[in-house]
């Protein structure tokens, strides 16, 4: 017998951690910007001039352009009720938000073999749920709601919002460190603060913002897995049926189509399971945790 | 400065702190007592959109469903409990009835494969199974929100602050046995 789990005590575990996490990377942030600064001229100010507006408007372009890009990027189509399938979707998806007491998001699907599912979104009231016409035909209802409310979960957590900002924050990241190397390369840097000494700082200072953004990548993954475990157990929560997940999660892990995956990379993590990344195996680079876990906490609530 | 200045910066911050611990929970119980209201809206809205589907249903089940005079008579029965129904778990009560009704005639239509070959009670079952399904998670809603509430009001200082407000706890709705199950999805 394994030992159970409330639900509601997995939901504020799994928050806490978030909180932490987001913390680590919020402290990457400032640190690559001091640090650029730094490099620069040896001053913080000259980091608070350029630096800092540079990555924050990265973020904001991110963050504005984010919905709409990621569902071209998945080639979704509206959910249409005049087929059978995709209106009993649109159904299930209406039931979810309310038991979620969340407005109904707009339904989409896309076009592919494989069982998989997103949302996106930014807030709750402009949430989008697609669906595979995969997991459409091999799905049956139990397991479809499951689904359904895993991604209602990402929707009623702000897990969109998150991921959408923390995928900005790793970008912006990668831009700094982008924007030292040329300016290394072509011989830029340090121009600013000749005559000053204490080079091992200064080494270690470019060292940092090279490969912060691996830093960055790493942190955002771990953020995304716990995300990923707070939806199944907010969605079990809301269909009070934990096995409906579980059976959809035995599936998805048979499902072998011969298609080549769509969409982006980038969005890996808003799906329900990591669409280019067949073998969930557990490490620090998946998105997703591995399968075989996620299904053994759910049997355990 | 004068003690009786510090006495009185003391005595103002404590107000203030007061002030704004009262203000958040005065904020949080009404916030949560009309989710909770909300929460009847939604379940009330489904019980009439169910209620108007049914004459549709009759209808369309009506020329094939010849022999079948009490199975149909319970779903009309139920409907009308259903109508006159006035406290929420009167509805309630009169719903699970009719969810009751409503499975036994799914399942003799089983029988008349016409009947389950026509696209308009296709539909109907579809939309019926819908608005059973969102009454079911409607009503887990309200007694989530109910619980949330009643904890607030329950627990000290929330306890206190509702004994101001003469709040006191509200009702669950009361599920019955047979009804309790997870809505399983059919076709």
């Amino acid at each position: 017998m394994q030992e159970k789990i409330l639900v509601e005590d997995q939901i504020r575990r799994n928050k806490r951690q978030t909180i932490y996490v987001c913390g680590l990377m919020a402290l990457l942030f400032i640190a690559v910007i001091l640090a650029i600064g730094y490099i620069f001229s040896g001053n913080i100010i000259v980091s608070l001039i350029f630096a800092l507006p540079i990555a924050l408007g990265y973020i904001a372009v991110t963050y504005s352009i984010s919905v709409s890009a990621v569902l071209s990027a998945a080639k979704a189509r509206p959910a249409n009720p005049q087929i059978r399938e995709e209106k009993l979707l649109i159904y299930r998806v209406e039931e979810m938000a309310i038991a979620a007491g969340l407005p109904i998001p707009k339904v989409y699907v896309q076009d592919s073999e494989y069982i998989n599912a997103f949302a996106t979104g930014r807030d709750p009231k402009e949430g989008v749920i697609c669906v595979t016409t995969g997991a459409l035909r091999k799905l049956n209802q139990e397991e479809l709601e499951g689904v359904i409310a895993h991604e209602m979960s990402h929707i009623k957590n702000y897990d969109i919002r998150l991921a959408t900002i923390t995928i900005a924050v790793v970008g912006a990241i990668a831009l700094m460190s982008e924007i030292l190397f040329y300016s290394l390369f072509w011989g830029g840097a340090g121009r600013g603060r000749k005559g000053e000494g204490n080079l091992i700082l200064l080494a270690l200072a470019i060292l940092f913002v090279i490969l912060a953004p691996i830093f960055a990548r790493l942190t955002y993954l771990a953020i995304s897995r716990r995300r990923e475990y707070l939806a199944d157990s907010t969605g079990a929560y809301l269909t009070r049926n934990p096995e409906g997940l579980a059976k959809a999660l035995e599936k998805i892990k048979q499902d072998h189509p011969k298609e080549k995956p769509k969409g982006s990379k980038t969005v890996a993590p808003l799906y329900i399971s990591n669409p280019f990344k067949r073998i969930d195996a557990s490490s620090l680079s998946s998105t997703h945790p591995p399968i075989d876990e996620r299904i053994r906490r759910l049997r355990s609530m | 400065m004068d003690p009786i200045w510090w006495i009185l910066i003391i005595i103002v911050i404590l107000v203030v702190f007061f002030l704004i611990i009262f203000f958040g929970y005065y904020n949080r119980i009404i916030r949560l007592e009309n989710r909770i209201d909300n929460s009847w809206a939604q379940i009330d809205v489904q019980l009439k959109r169910r209620a108007d589907l049914i004459p549709n249903l009759m209808e369309t089940v009506k020329g094939y469903m010849k022999h079948e005079r009490e199975v149909l008579e319970n779903v009309t029965k139920a409907r009308s409990a259903l109508m006159s129904a006035k406290s929420p778990q009167e509805n309630i009560n009169a719903d699970n009835m009719l969810t009751g009704a409503l499975k036994t005639l799914f399942a003799v239509a089983e029988n008349y494969p016409d009947l389950k070959a026509n696209q308009n009670f296709l539909n109907l079952q579809d939309e019926l199974t819908n608005t059973e399904n969102k009454i079911a998670y409607s009503r887990q809603h309200f007694n989530d929100s109910v619980l949330v509430y009643n904890n607030l009001v329950e627990t000290i200082p929330g306890k206190w602050f509702a004994g101001f407000m003469n709040k006191k706890t509200r009702e669950m709705l009361q599920i019955p046995e047979a009804a309790r199950e997870v809505p399983k999805v059919k076709f």
